[in-house]
């Protein structure tokens, strides 16, 4: 008898606990905080990465509420809700679904890998929630004439036309006399997608195409494809990688003593800031394409690298510089917005104009929307790897205009 | 033709180091009959443990061969002994342990979500004393850490070839996978042999992550990566069998770089799962099997 009492009252007592919460989860609403949902690879090949952009948002929304957080809003609060894509589609899309219905978000960001971003932002655009792509690179994602996709970094074709420019330049600048060139890349969407272009381009440039390679990333050996392209013996090789197999594709290049004149990567994993850590002197003299480096001339660049560096204990990168841009970029639209109505979000976005801020540290002028919410102003560098004071380093060495003072750049790759 | 040499002399070398993932999942099948699932994730705590041992006291990669399979042999056996013989002795009188397999699954999940907290899905290199250098016979460069990696696999099958023909652990393992009933009544205790042998598979597994730490990196789920081939050496050899895997690996080491060499290494994944389905149909007990395990 007594026993049964005592559950009662617990029964009782846990009911009135769990009605607390619930009551204070309401007040706590009317106080209001705006959800911003993430889909990210925080496990799985990509997870570097991802992770990455979970600490970049985490500082920007930490400085953004440390400052009074959206201030039209009666200074509500951001609060970051995050779900796990694995790199895999099928579960970026019920984890999008899971946050616009379940946990009721009012933005929505990521998700990194193109091929999770694209039917992700389809759901979302069918919900209406505004989702704002800070790095996923596939064309098509800003193409399909959606009103609630917005993307900070520049598209694939971009990317890969910039590769052509700076080999133009190159040649130009340094009568480097290219003539052959190989493709080496990931057999994922985003390889696949780069290899496409760069076939046309290379064949407009009057290059000769001597390697055109895949290769799946969770390879436990890529001593194969190296060995193949010193059989074709290059001038210019021109990769796409994920984290693991960019370490291994530069550990196995000088293994092999591969040296072509130019080695140039896509970021991705050549971007990691841990590749250096891990490959050392392999990788001195490739280049790479990013969108954002260390040495870039803007005010809080450095600031905002050596907060991030205390804090993680790596530099800023291109993603993770674009997750930090596009946190700011959404607390700009909800601060105009005055709301948290997706339509009302959905138009300021699309009017942003921002040039100043913390968030502004790209190696741009500003962000600015197109009709398809594509960031019109995006930019990419192109650095080298070298030796600076002994340390590694990663030095901007194209535009022209924007390569570090002092630096020349150098072929072949040592 | 340098590269066919080339990737002749790659393929073995990295076949043998297959081989060698795919040893301690033989031999554990071998004696126990069971397919150990968390093979790969014991493979990845053999390389952590390298990892950690190398990166903290800078140590040569061969010295953390005298410490790695001991320390992995004492988790290996008692990983058996807490965790899977309790479920084993409720499965007594059967010949394949269905429900062992299952939590075998379960300890696989449980490393691998384990490391993923603690260590952090970030790939992990270490730069040893070996890392990066190659020596060149003739038109062939060949790497030294790949190079040693074939060695101590040679040496580690040799080895155990040796203890379970000489020894008389050895012969009461031998014993145990002919047939456990007669075994037992021969006064040997089947659940203390089942321990040692899944403590020497594990400690061939901490051997396996000493000789691939040097030119690869570690990651929580880094052994789905070798498992998976480990599964198909193993048939490809035939099941139990210690010859079985060293040839087993190196077949699928050659296949996998010479290969390639004529078509995209996209291409020689199918064809490495084609030869496995060809293998199922057509010799299922594999190069060296026992016909009776089928």
């Amino acid at each position: 008898m007594k026993k049964a009492s005592t559950l009662k009252r617990l029964s009782i007592g846990l009911g009135a606990a769990a009605l607390t919460v619930c009551l204070a989860s309401f007040a706590f609403a009317a106080e209001k905080t705006v959800k911003i949902g993430n889909v990210e690879p925080l496990s799985g090949p990509s997870a570097s990465v991802g992770i990455q952009g979970k600490q970049a948002r985490e500082m920007a929304v930490e400085e953004i509420n440390a400052a009074g957080g959206i201030k039209s809003l009666g200074g509500a609060k951001l609060e970051l809700v995050y779900a796990d894509s694995k790199s895999d589609p099928t579960v970026g899309v019920t984890e999008t679904e899971r946050l616009i219905n379940t946990e009721k978000v009012h933005i929505m960001t990521g998700c990194w890998n193109s091929a999770v971003t694209y039917p992700a932002t389809q759901v979302a655009e069918r919900y209406g929630v505004p989702f704002v792509v800070p790095v996923a690179v596939r064309d098509t994602i800003t193409e399909r004439g959606f009103k609630y996709v917005f993307r900070i970094a520049a598209k694939d074709s971009w990317w890969v036309r910039d590769q052509f420019r700076f080999l133009k330049d190159m040649q130009e600048e340094f009568k480097t006399g290219f003539k052959t060139i190989a493709f080496i890349f990931e057999n994922g969407d985003w390889g696949t997608g780069f290899a496409e272009k760069w076939r046309t381009l290379a064949k407009e440039a009057g290059l000769q195409i001597v390697l055109d390679e895949p290769y799946p990333s969770t390879a436990s050996d890529l001593t194969p494809v190296v060995t193949k392209m010193k059989t074709a013996n290059p001038d210019i090789v021109l990769l796409v990688s994920n984290a693991a197999d960019a370490i291994l594709l530069t550990n196995t290049m000088a293994e092999l003593k591969v040296k072509p004149k130019v080695v140039l990567a896509s970021g991705g994993g050549h971007a990691d800031p841990k590749f250096l850590e891990n490959v050392g002197k392999s990788a001195l003299g490739m280049f790479d394409e990013v969108e954002w480096n260390t040495d870039v001339n803007k005010p809080n660049a450095k600031e905002a690298n050596a907060k991030f560096k205390a804090k993680n204990g790596y530099d800023l990168a291109g993603e993770s510089v674009d997750a930090y841009v596009a946190t700011y970029v959404i607390a700009d639209a909800l601060e105009r917005a005055a709301s948290t109505d997706p339509k009302k979000v959905r138009d300021a976005l699309a009017a942003t104009n921002l040039t100043t801020g913390p968030g502004m540290l790209v190696s741009y002028d500003g962000v600015l929307f197109d009709e398809n919410g594509q960031n019109k102003n995006a930019g990419i560098v192109i650095v080298q790897v070298a030796e600076m004071n002994g340390k590694l380093d990663r030095v901007t060495v194209w535009p022209k205009a924007a390569r570090r003072a002092g630096y020349t750049p150098v072929f072949p790759m040592k | 033709m340098s590269a066919l040499y080339q990737s002749l002399v790659n393929g073995t070398m990295m076949g043998a180091m297959y081989g060698l993932t795919a040893l301690g999942l033989t031999l554990i099948f071998g004696v126990m009959k069971v397919v150990n699932f968390a093979h790969g994730s014991l493979l990845m705590v053999g390389m952590f443990a390298a990892y950690w041992l190398l990166k903290i006291t800078g140590m040569h990669p061969f010295l953390a061969l005298l410490i790695v399979p001991p320390l992995l042999f004492v988790f290996g056996y008692y990983l058996q002994d807490l965790v899977i013989k309790p479920v084993f002795k409720s499965e007594r009188g059967v010949r394949e342990p269905l429900t062992v397999i299952i939590v075998t699954t379960g300890v696989w999940y449980v490393l691998d979500n384990l490391a993923l907290m603690l260590f952090g899905a970030e790939y992990r290199t270490v730069r040893t004393a070996i890392s990066g250098t190659s020596f060149s016979m003739g038109e062939v460069i060949v790497s030294w850490p790949k190079f040693a990696g074939f060695v101590v696999s040679m040496l580690t099958a040799v080895g155990l070839w040796l203890f379970m023909l000489k020894t008389r652990t050895g012969k009461a393992l031998r014993a145990t996978s002919m047939d456990r009933e007669a075994a037992n009544l021969m006064g040997i205790d089947q659940y203390k042999i089942y321990n040692v042998a899944f403590g020497l598979g594990t400690a061939i597994a901490g051997v396996a992550g000493c000789v691939i730490i040097p030119f690869y990196y570690v990651y929580p789920s880094v052994g789905v990566v070798f498992d998976i081939r480990a599964f198909i050496i193993v048939v490809l050899g035939g099941l139990g069998s210690i010859p079985g895997a060293i040839l087993g690996g190196v077949v699928i080491g050659i296949i996998e770089s010479t290969f390639a060499q004529f078509m995209t290494s996209t291409w020689t994944e199918a064809i490495i799962y084609g030869i496995f389905l060809l293998i199922l149909f057509f010799k299922p007990s594999g190069f060296f099997g026992n016909k009776q395990d089928w």
